[in-house]
């Protein structure tokens, strides 16, 4: 992982077409502007974490695994 | 009263109290509005999200302190307004709003449940979100303890 400091108003470009501003900074929390195009998607990590384990979530339910949890949770 | 197609119930009768409205879906699934909402006493306390778009897209999910009993999540202010809820506090749960945990089922039927990105209910207009809250200190799937569920109520 690459770590670069920036202050307010600092700026990193990622490749030709991307450009991350650093617009505030407080000690619990930094705001950023960022410059892409249309088509490269840009997305809070714990999103792309929350959408991994939702398809995870609704391709493990199955008649047989519903049946199995269901009947484990009946015979408590 | 309406019939919706299931993959896993058949054709079931719902009224349209039993129909929650995700405006935005939820992560991975943005398109999926509207779910019914199944309990039955036959397989309680488990709470189906059933898609009615989509007649094979099933969830399964438990209340939050089914999973959890000393669960305290932090439903942040932009999710609150979402909700059509007030954002200067938390929503009363069982009362305002009911939150689910969607669970994954793994090999040899082990079950996750999601505490760190709950679906959030508001009761009263049966609006929904996923609320994802990275800062809670929940993991995305917590297995379950199945003795701790022992003569739960839903």
């Amino acid at each position: 992982m690459l770590v670069i400091r920036r202050k307010t108003g600092e700026s990193l470009l990622i490749g030709e077409d991307i450009e991350i501003e650093v617009i505030d900074v407080s000690p619990s929390r930094v705001k950023l502007g960022i410059k892409a195009p249309g088509t490269v998607p840009i997305l809070r990590k714990e999103i792309r974490l929350a959408a991994e384990q939702n398809r995870q979530a609704a391709r493990s339910i199955t008649a047989a695994s519903i049946e199995a949890v269901v009947a484990r949770m009946t015979r408590l | 009263m309406a019939v919706a197609e299931t993959a896993h119930f058949g054709a079931i009768d719902y009224a349209e109290e039993s129909v929650v409205e995700f405006p935005q879906g939820i992560p991975a699934f943005e398109t999926e509005r509207r779910f019914l909402l199944i309990q039955r006493e036959s397989s309680a306390p488990v709470v189906f999200l059933q898609s009615l778009q989509h007649p094979d897209l099933l969830f399964l999910t438990l209340p939050v302190r089914i999973v959890e009993p000393a669960y305290s999540g932090c439903i942040a202010s932009e999710d609150l307004d979402r909700l059509g809820l007030s954002a200067d506090r938390q929503p009363e749960e069982g009362r305002e709003v009911l939150t689910l945990s969607l669970l994954t089922i793994g090999q040899d039927n082990a079950v996750t449940a999601n505490l760190m990105a709950p679906v959030v209910i508001n009761l009263a207009t049966r609006r929904a979100i996923q609320s994802v809250q990275p800062d809670s200190g929940y993991a995305v799937a917590v297995p379950l303890r199945w003795d701790g569920l022992k003569g739960k109520e839903a």
